[in-house]
């Protein structure tokens, strides 16, 4: 039910966004966004069954731009800085378990 | 020279000493890094003071020399950038233990801009966390204070570049809005804050928090400069396909004064309801009476959808976060927190460790909003709402060329005041949120002081309607002539 968030679904959402928490932590964000989502139900108030959803303003034409690569000298750099790279590779733990079967 | 000699300075009056030849690109820059070391253990404005390659910077336009003929506008003036705003080589943190360290590949366009106007980039100011804030205080590095009272907020997002401002640790710097960061923080702090309208500066290398919201916007000790600047970073940019095909900004469209007085300024009376400060409403209603004096029309106008606006971008706003906030993994770029595990394990224990409560609070709320089964409950309808601010925006421009609000609700609070309680730090953008959501350009003035705290005006215009709010702007400052902000910092200590 809208409006209505429960610690279970908190949970979930949690898992999904890829954050853990202490359960005194998850019940801290749980009372939060219960708050905070029981003010949208202000917005039942209104009659919207008719008006079209705007999912970006924009006031002009978007432009279309030539569709070329373009040289780009800056990979070294992007390299350099992330946090485990190997020659032109980022670095990153185990992505498939050894004893997982692949489907 | 020394500081209080600029008190009053556009940058005009910079570029006429460097034309007589009695200032350098140098010893200016000497001088605000002075200021920085002065008050900035006490403000904590900057997050990153660019010292070595500013000076090396300023040298370099030295030996170069001013070609008077062609000098670009900016020559050898310094400017404090917003710690979300991409700078080769400088380290860009948005505030967040996440990006700590993390030393962008590349320019966002406006620094090009700024840097090819001959602008030299002082430092990176201090904001909240992803800019998902109103005082500054969900910064990871620790809150900024306010210049007039350092028990006090500076507003936020953009604090740091208000507060370096207000104190002129800076003569210029660049914010950003969403919802309003750029112009609650110039209005706690008595200097000016542009809000753009939506798609006219260029978004690239600007960290993205809600793309559909978020715009670079100017901010300035003078109207003046705050258009100096906007001439400088407006205007077409490939690279964002969101950024309007136009030419930059032009003071050509700023209307002439004669102009000006025939101006109707439509007042929503929604933005003058009880929640707001009675001594706010006062001091507007005063500058009210002055314009009506001077010949401009003052007429009472609705925004019905005004009060939904709020809720609307609170499902809006976090939504797009959520969404852009996935590519913090640990894996390109920032914080990664490795150890045993999978890639899966290695995924949350860099998000856990490297966000703050208030990013972490916004990501939940936008991955509900956003979850199966409640996104025609919320995202949808936020959309819908969206639709009913801007119509409601619409109709009012057919009845007066500009609108005349308070920025804020409240004065500067007091650092604590607000941030047990989520919601009522959201109210602090309650005014500045429908304007961000129609995409259309707001600014900040200041337009007086009480008990020693700036009053912040809020002047809303129609989409790329700059130009008729920059006349008023200035009109408006004219009459006003209140000194510009130099506050005593540490003065005001109460015991």
């Amino acid at each position: 039910m809208p409006g209505h968030v429960s610690l279970e679904e908190v949970r979930k959402i949690a898992q999904l966004a890829k954050l853990s928490f202490s359960e005194e932590e998850l019940t801290r964000f749980f009372q939060d966004i219960s708050d905070i989502i029981a003010h949208f139900e202000k917005l039942n108030e209104l009659d919207l069954e008719d008006v079209s959803p705007t999912s970006h303003i924009s006031w002009s034409q978007p432009p279309m731009n030539p569709d070329e690569p373009v040289d780009w000298q800056g990979s070294d750099l992007v390299l350099k800085h992330a946090p485990c790279a190997a020659g032109r590779y980022f670095i990153v733990p185990k992505v498939v378990e050894k004893e997982e079967k692949l489907s | 020279m020394n500081l209080r000699d600029f008190r009053n300075f556009t940058i005009r009056d910079y570029q006429d000493l460097f034309a007589k030849g009695e200032l350098v690109p140098r010893e200016l820059l000497t001088i605000f890094l002075e200021r920085i070391r002065e008050v900035d253990s006490l403000l904590h404005a900057f997050l990153f003071v660019n010292e070595d390659r500013a000076f090396a910077r300023a040298q370099k336009l030295e030996e170069e020399g001013r070609d008077r003929s062609v000098c670009p506008p900016l020559w050898g003036i310094p400017i404090a950038i917003k710690d979300n705003i991409c700078t080769l080589g400088i380290p860009t943190t948005c505030a967040s233990r996440i990006l700590e360290g993390y030393i962008p590949p590349y320019n966002a366009t406006v620094i090009e801009r700024l840097e090819a106007a001959g602008a030299i980039i002082l430092g990176k100011t201090n904001m909240d966390e992803f800019a998902m804030g109103s005082s500054t205080e969900n910064s990871a590095y620790g809150p900024t204070r306010n210049p007039f009272d350092l028990e006090r907020v500076p507003g936020g997002s953009s604090g740091g570049s208000a507060a370096a401002l207000a104190s002129l640790e800076a003569p210029l710097a660049l914010g950003s809005d969403t919802g309003g960061s750029v112009r609650q923080p110039a209005a706690f702090c008595g200097i000016v804050g542009l809000r753009p309208t939506y798609g006219r500066v260029s978004r690239y290398g600007l960290v993205s928090f809600a793309s559909s919201l978020d715009q670079i916007g100017p901010m300035a000790r003078t109207v003046e400069d705050t258009i100096t600047l906007f001439e400088i970073i407006s205007g077409r940019d490939e690279r964002d396909s969101t950024c309007a095909p136009y030419p930059p900004f032009s003071r050509a469209e700023i209307p002439q004064e004669e102009e000006v007085r025939k101006m109707i300024i439509g007042l929503p009376r929604e933005y003058f309801s009880e929640g707001v400060d009675s001594r706010i409403v006062g001091t507007i209603e005063e500058v009210l009476k002055g314009l009506e004096k001077e010949g401009l029309t003052i007429r009472e106008v609705s925004l019905p959808h005004t009060s939904y606006a709020l809720e609307a971008y609170y499902i809006v706003a976090p939504s797009e976060a959520s969404s852009n906030l996935a590519r913090y993994d640990g894996v390109l770029y920032g914080l990664r927190e490795g150890g045993e595990g999978t890639l899966q394990d290695m995924y949350f224990r860099t998000r856990t460790s490297g966000f703050g409560a208030e990013v972490k609070r916004r990501i939940l709320l936008g991955t509900y909003s956003l979850s199966s089964g409640y996104y025609d409950a919320y995202y949808l309808k936020g959309m819908k709402v969206r639709t009913l601010v801007r119509q409601d925006f619409e109709r009012a421009f057919q009845e007066c060329h500009l609108l005349i609000t308070p920025v804020s609700p409240v004065f500067p609070f007091f650092l604590g005041e607000r941030t047990k309680n989520p919601y009522e730090m959201y109210l602090a953008d309650v005014f500045t949120i429908p304007s961000a959501m129609a995409g259309i350009p707001a600014l900040s003035l200041n337009c007086g002081y009480v008990d020693n705290l700036p009053v912040g005006l809020q002047i809303i215009a129609g989409p790329f309607q700059e130009g008729v709010l920059f006349g008023l702007a200035l009109f408006l400052e004219q009459m006003l002539s209140l000194p510009l902000p130099l506050p005593e910092i540490g003065q005001q200590r109460r015991s």
